[in-house]
């Protein structure tokens, strides 16, 4: 058979995000598949390093749209390690239950962007308007429904208004309800099993040769965490469980997801009750137009809903970062692994494979 | 971290290592000794590469490569020490001559992070498969992430002038 | 169906029927593509107002520029606009295309996106809210009624200019002026 040349993307309707594919194929399978990003590439290391330390906050959570908020925290965790800032304990339970809200979020995303390409659009319907629920909170919190530039240097912007708790228990507990509807029209659902089950497989060795991290590599079995591993914020102040699967495929890595969404929900929940009544949550920090920081570079790293992100900071005393470099999940995961694992596969599971393994093109590109 | 810090000085002379913190190693190496460090660590266990990252010393004249490394667990449900510990290795290059070797040999998702570096700083890594541009459309005059690079300027010359639409 | 209209429809169908099928281009260029699953999904539901994503160029007549747009993109965005069949309306959305909003000095995003393609509104704001879509549908609609929605003829009309633009800063195109 002819081995063709096909375009997948940017403007393509399996395709979320600005982000282009070029697969040679021959008849449906696919023979090779060459990432081809830089749709959205804007220069932010450039860009930061033109900005003092505090203006840098509104442009860094740009990077990655469906989840600012982990973004926020590594460049304040990078900013806190060089200047050697502490945060103060409710600070700290603030952020992860936030961090947290975040993470359910942004696997609800997930979730619309999968099932849609699937076709199951009740499904996609109820992520959607489930994840509209969490913005609303964080609309009331932050002011704003996307980029909340909630998190600074030292702690949070502000303390929780009055009776917000109550606000996320409820509505936590109306995602929660839902997670059985959830189960029996997709995750239990036969066609969901056929279109992921032995899809995109991707093997312990594998990963790890090309640096999966996140649900790809927890999907292998690996409890591969930096939250329990390197544990920040409060995350080692409550009991909690890294979820796993071991099959590797696109099903396993869903599962994982779900699994991961449950997990945070419960978590929530315990980080509310053990969260100190009372306190400051934040560190005063000095005027940020005369803010200058020690000589110094550090490496810092958390687990945003992608996996393992990290940030190379240098600073060279002044009032500006020296380079800032962001080690982002999608990176390798969107270039190294998926050109791997699309050879051999279907035409039509090119935007299953790719959301499965969550590849968020602004973060690759930066 | 300190077994480890041992062990590296015992197998390789002239090397500069410090712990500034816990589980975290900088290792400063002069740069033939890259690949032979990158490949000890590897089998040392830390097979993970986390970034490769590429800072611009303007005033020394020189370019800083830098490698983190870290662990992946041993068992899947067992917490150690190691998976903490990441391991920063640099390495200078002249500015002038911008020539290193590269390391996918080694790890295999240094990839792209090569292409990037060769894109955005101008550095050109031996031995590379595809040395092709990534994320950029139009050729810049210097590689845009070096320090001499002035974006505002470039930005007042390419975009300022260009003429609105007139006339319908 | 609104009895007021009847007439409307009678004298100009073509542009009522314009104007309550606008259907978008399915192009994620920038982050503001965060704010459309929303809008498309049950809570703001926009098939109330007509507006319903398009899966090829060729079918569309909506273009909405979501966010910054790099030179990579923009070579895109060109393309997909001049396979659109006339008559087209482009709405920017956000701030990043109308003056490089928080881009204003990056070297790889374009700032003024109506010197590359002709625009015909724009909703201001880093990131507008779902709402403000509707409201530029709703001014689209009256600017649809008054032929104030003309970008396309403004493009046909002064297309050497266009084009002379888009070559300024994308190296010469490797396909032919649509235009002759
Ligand atoms: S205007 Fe703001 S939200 Fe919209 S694309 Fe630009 S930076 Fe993103």
């Amino acid at each position: 058979m002819r081995e063709l040349e096909l375009y997948y993307g940017p403007q393509h309707l399996g395709m979320v995000g600005n982000f282009s594919i070029t697969l040679n194929v021959e008849g449906d399978r696919i023979k090779k598949a060459t990432a081809n990003p830089g749709y959205l590439h804007r220069g932010f290391e450039k860009l930061m390093e033109c900005r003092t330390w505090m203006q840098n906050f509104p442009l860094v959570c740009r990077i990655n749209v469906v989840e600012p908020d982990h973004i926020e925290l590594i460049y304040s965790m990078g900013v806190e390690k060089l200047a050697g800032i502490e945060v103060p304990e409710k600070g700290k339970y603030i952020r992860s239950i936030y961090l947290e809200l975040a993470r359910v979020a942004s696997h609800l995303f997930g979730l619309w962007a999968y099932s849609n390409m699937l076709g199951f659009d009740t499904v996609a319907n109820w992520a959607m308007y489930h994840r509209d629920l969490i913005l609303d909170l964080f609309e009331e919190l932050t002011g704003a429904r996307v980029y909340h530039i909630y998190i600074r240097p030292g702690g949070v912007r502000r303390d929780f208004p009055d009776g917000f708790e109550d606000k996320i228990i409820e509505t936590l507990h109306t995602i929660g309800g839902k997670i059985p509807d959830y189960n029996s029209t997709f995750f239990d659902n036969r066609l969901f099993k056929k279109r992921t089950k032995g899809i995109g497989k991707l093997d312990r060795e594998n990963a790890k040769k090309m640096g999966a991290v996140g649900h790809a590599i927890r999907a292998t079995g690996m409890k591969y965490d930096i939250r329990k591993i390197e544990p920040y914020a409060a995350y080692d102040q409550v009991e909690w469980d890294v979820p796993t699967r071991k099959g590797g495929d696109a099903y396993s890595r869903l599962l994982t997801i779900r699994d991961e969404m449950i997990e945070s929900v419960h978590m929530i929940f315990k980080l509310i009750n053990k969260m100190p009544k009372k306190g400051t949550v934040y560190t005063k920090t000095p005027n940020p137009f005369k803010w200058k920081i020690p000589e110094g570079d550090a490496y810092v790293r958390c687990e945003s809903s992608r996996g393992e992100l990290g940030l190379y900071i240098v600073s060279d005393g002044g009032k500006k970062p020296y380079r800032a470099h962001f080690r982002t999940p999608s990176y390798s995961h969107g270039l190294t692994i998926l050109e791997n694992i699309l050879a051999g596969e279907d035409i039509a599971d090119v935007g299953n494979i790719m959301m499965s393994l969550y590849v968020v093109a602004p973060e690759i590109d930066r | 971290m300190n077994d480890l810090k041992q062990k590296i000085e015992m197998a390789f002379d002239s090397i500069d290592i410090n712990i500034p913190e816990d589980n975290r190693m900088i290792i400063n190496i002069s740069k033939d000794g890259v690949i032979s460090i990158l490949s000890y660590l590897k089998n040392a266990g830390y097979e993970h590469l986390a970034l490769i990252s590429c800072v611009d010393l303007i005033n020394e004249n020189e370019f800083e490569l830098v490698y983190i490394v870290s662990a992946y667990m041993k068992r899947d449900d067992e917490f150690h020490d190691r998976e903490k510990q990441n391991i920063i290795i640099k390495t200078r290059i002249s500015r002038k001559k911008t020539r290193f070797m590269t390391v996918i040999n080694i790890f295999e998702n240094a990839e792209p992070y090569e292409r990037e570096i060769y894109e955005l700083f101008g550095i050109n890594f031996q031995g590379h498969p595809r040395l092709k541009p990534l994320f950029l459309e139009i050729e810049y005059e210097m590689p845009p992430f070096r320090k001499n690079f002035d974006t505002r300027k470039f930005v007042d010359d390419m975009f300022g002038n260009i003429p609105e639409i007139e006339g319908h | 169906m609104d009895r007021n209209k009847l007439i409307k429809w009678i004298k100009t169908p073509a542009k009522m029927g314009n104007k309550y099928s606008l259907h978008a281009v399915y192009f994620c260029t920038g982050c503001g593509i965060i704010e459309i699953p929303p809008t498309i999904t049950t809570r703001w539901d926009a098939e109330r107002f007509g507006v319903t994503p398009a899966a090829t160029p060729r079918q569309a007549n909506l273009f909405l520029i979501t966010g910054y747009v790099s030179l990579k993109t923009l070579k895109s965005i060109i393309r997909t606009y001049e396979q659109m069949p006339e008559p087209k309306y482009t709405v920017g959305f956000g701030s990043c295309p109308i003056n490089g909003g928080m881009y204003w000095d990056s070297y790889n995003t374009i700032k003024h996106l109506d010197k590359y393609i002709p625009v015909d509104g724009w909703i201001a704001g880093c990131m507008p809210r779902p709402e403000a879509i509707f409201i530029a549908v709703t001014h689209l609609w009256k600017m649809i009624d008054n032929d104030m929605a003309d970008g396309y003829k403004k493009y046909r009309n002064n297309y050497d200019q266009y084009r002379a633009n888009q070559e300024k800063v994308l190296g010469s195109l490797d396909w032919p002026p649509l235009f002759k």
